[in-house]
């Protein structure tokens, strides 16, 4: 019986070896990229259109998301430590040039998917030191978001400087009603730097002079911090803790007149089941300081130089920056964060203008939109800009001492 | 003897022992190695030897020194409440009902959400505009405190969160103390009149001393590292309030100053160990 038993037991134990070893070889021969992703942002519209691409190559893509914050770290761990854990990397572009080294040029394939269809500067936003290393998919830009209605009871005029901005707030202000003037982030939130280094350069200062040193500390810089200090009177009471996503809110809600915000954020907005303002917003480019400076912030894709999977790679590149990934994209009705197409033929598509009331505004920003200084410091820079912002507009440090703290912290980083 | 059994039980303990090197002594000592370079990944040929340099680097930047007091501060604060509050509840349930018999898991729910969890949960109930905390505030008419835009409340907030989730521990830890008491010892404190303050001055207390001084001991080392609730809830903000070493850390890690990070990561490590000896030193004099 003991003996029947043990032959039992071998018999069943080869059996599971035979099958789970047998099994991936007779599984279809699928091949599989891995995606790093943004989490929550944009992520509906790609898992929406993905089936797309696996239909028409038959490669899989293992969607691998993390936040905003996150990404970063997990694309740049992942890459200089040659853990081969992402084929395509999803990049805001300025990672780009502290990640070129370990990304795959790609000059051929801006080649094969036509060049001239970019916005140029969205095509400028993948390349560092005159090589495209990643190829742009989602076209953002800052601008301005205005209530259409409310400036017209008021008699008042899209603004065109950002001393029209402060006087509208303070017009279109009104508490009792639950209505703020404007609507931005000013805390610890990564688009708190945005916010800053947007009125800065609108005072004309740069980040980073000619020779790599920190320009902010200067009397243009501290009157541009000034302004932002001064305009949060006019914002929501809870402006302090906002995140990009309560921006959108807000404005959604109906609770702010003017915002400030990425375009990708303008889509929910016009959401008519979840917006209470859609179709009574106008879209502007951004007021001038002593210039109108929209900030650039494209999110691009790239191939890691590890990968092993270079065709399947190449093709997803193809496919995510084509203007049918564009056009289904730009329609999609993205509940946190759009994706639009850098394709100036999408962009321009009237189906894509009659969906995107802001697609002109979106256009003619990019046109002129602003890049971030191009060194691979940068990342490190950003999150400098975003302390310091968060540290000066809840008043733990005054206008003067935040910007002298961040010149210091900028001349150790670039020091490096 | 004594010799004779280790060299006996040494084979029997090897492999324990190598396991706990590989897991916990090896990564320590390459972070301790680590922490003697300057590498930033971002350029991996930019490897060097800098002795203590990262530690002075450290040493001399105020945002070091500001995350060590916002660490402290969100040790003590939030320790002292689920000492207190657990401590509390654990003399409440030691007495006999059946409907606190009923009710002693119900008090235990926070400790089985993950931290992330819960902390994404309180984010949104703290929220100005959405969040039932400020909803009911504002029906009895206090406002509507903006709980993580401002510097204050922001601190106030993970401290109460912390409690939710901590609480629990807390109790379970001092309610097992407290009903290993000896019965004879309430009896005979009953038998001569004690009044409930004072068999809780005179026998609870005093018999719970070593049990306390434990869960204190493990709650402050936690809180003192605590990462998850802190980085959900207010990502270190509004400004650098609620910025502790151990998010301060996690932002160097992640923008690659591997040698910078892992400096930070000893020294944390050191006041840890010491703020442990001091209690562990306190438990031994109580023990013994």
């Amino acid at each position: 019986m003991m003996r029947w038993g043990r032959v039992f037991s071998w018999a069943l134990l080869v059996v599971l070896v035979a099958v789970l070893g047998i099994a991936p070889l007779l599984a279809a021969p699928e091949e599989t990229l891995s995606l790093a992703f943004l989490a929550g942002f944009k992520e509906d519209v790609l898992r929406a259109n993905i089936g797309a691409f696996v239909q028409k190559t038959g490669i899989r893509v293992d969607i691998d998301t993390a936040p905003y914050n996150d990404l970063y770290k997990k694309e740049l761990l992942s890459l200089s430590t040659g853990a081969r854990r992402y084929d395509v990397l999803f990049m805001d572009e300025p990672w780009v040039p502290a990640l070129a080294s370990f990304l795959l040029p790609l000059g051929d394939v801006v080649k094969e998917v036509g060049a001239s269809d970019f916005v140029p500067t969205t095509l400028a936003a993948g390349q560092y030191d005159g090589t495209q290393y990643t190829l742009p998919v989602d076209p953002n830009v800052l601008f301005f978001i205005y209530r259409k209605d409310l400036f017209q009871e008021r008699g008042l005029r899209p603004p065109d400087t950002w001393a029209d901005v402060l006087r509208d707030a303070q017009i279109l202000n009104d508490p009792g009603k639950g209505i703020a003037g404007f609507d931005v982030t000013a805390g610890s939130d990564i688009q708190t730097f945005a916010y800053l280094t947007t009125f800065l350069w609108s005072w004309g200062v740069e980040i980073l002079d000619q020779n790599g040193r920190a320009a902010v500390d200067t009397p243009a810089a501290r009157e541009a911090a000034e302004y932002y200090v001064n305009i949060l009177k006019y914002c929501p009471p809870a402006v302090r803790s906002y995140t990009f996503a309560d921006v959108t809110k807000t404005m959604q809600l109906g609770k702010a007149a003017m915002a400030v915000q990425w375009a990708s954020g303008a889509r929910p907005l016009e959401d008519k089941a979840n917006s209470l303002v859609a179709g009574k917003l106008g879209y502007i480019v951004l007021p001038k300081g002593v210039r109108r400076t929209p900030m650039r912030g494209v999110w691009t894709i790239g191939i890691a130089k590890t990968t092993s999977k270079r065709d399947a790679a190449r093709k997803f590149v193809e496919w995510i920056t084509s203007r049918d990934f564009g056009m289904a994209a730009a329609l999609y009705p993205a509940t946190s964060s759009a994706i639009h197409s850098p394709r100036v033929s999408v962009l321009s598509d009237p189906r894509v203008q009659q969906a995107l009331p802001y697609a002109p505004a979106l256009l003619q920003s990019l046109r002129i939109a602003k890049s971030r200084p191009r060194v691979p410091q940068w990342p490190d820079i950003q999150e400098q800009i975003r302390l310091a912002g968060s540290r000066i507009t809840t008043g733990e440090v005054s206008v003067a001492a935040g910007l002298r703290e961040l010149a210091a912290s900028i001349n150790r980083i670039m020091s490096k | 003897m004594t010799r004779q059994l280790t060299r006996g039980g040494l084979p029997w303990l090897a492999p324990g022992i190598a396991f706990l090197a590989l897991i916990d002594l090896f990564p320590l000592a390459y972070a301790g190695g680590l922490s003697l370079y300057s590498w930033w990944i971002v350029r991996p040929a930019s490897w060097r030897f800098v002795g203590l340099g990262n530690y002075v680097s450290l040493l001399a930047d105020p945002a070091v020194w500001r995350a060590t007091a916002v660490s402290t501060v969100f040790m003590g604060s939030a320790v002292l409440l689920e000492f207190v509050a657990g401590l509390g509840l654990a003399v409440f349930f030691a007495s006999r009902s059946r409907v606190l018999d009923l009710l002693r898991p119900v008090i235990l729910l926070p400790l089985f959400v993950t931290p992330v969890v819960s902390a994404t949960m309180w984010r949104l109930m703290f929220h100005p505009d959405l969040g039932i905390v400020n909803y009911y505030l504002q029906r009895i008419g206090l406002g509507s405190p903006s709980w993580l835009g401002d510097t204050r409340l922001a601190m106030t907030a993970l401290v109460l969160l912390d409690a939710w989730r901590t609480i629990p521990f807390m109790f379970l830890v001092l309610h097992a103390g407290i009903v290993s008491i000896p019965h004879e010892l309430f009896e005979s404190a009953t038998v001569d009149g004690a009044s409930p303050w004072q068999t809780l001055r005179y026998v609870t207390l005093p018999m719970l001393q070593y049990i306390m001084l434990v869960a204190i001991l493990i709650r402050a080392m936690d809180a003192f590292r605590e990462f998850d609730i802190i980085y959900v809830v207010t990502g270190g903000g509004p400004g650098t309030s609620t910025e502790t070493l151990q998010l301060l850390n996690y932002r160097i890690f992640g923008f690659g100053h591997m040698g910078l990070a892992s400096a930070l990561a000893v020294l944390t490590f050191a006041i840890v160990a010491v703020m442990s000896l001091v209690l562990l030193r306190l438990l031994a004099r109580r023990a013994f």
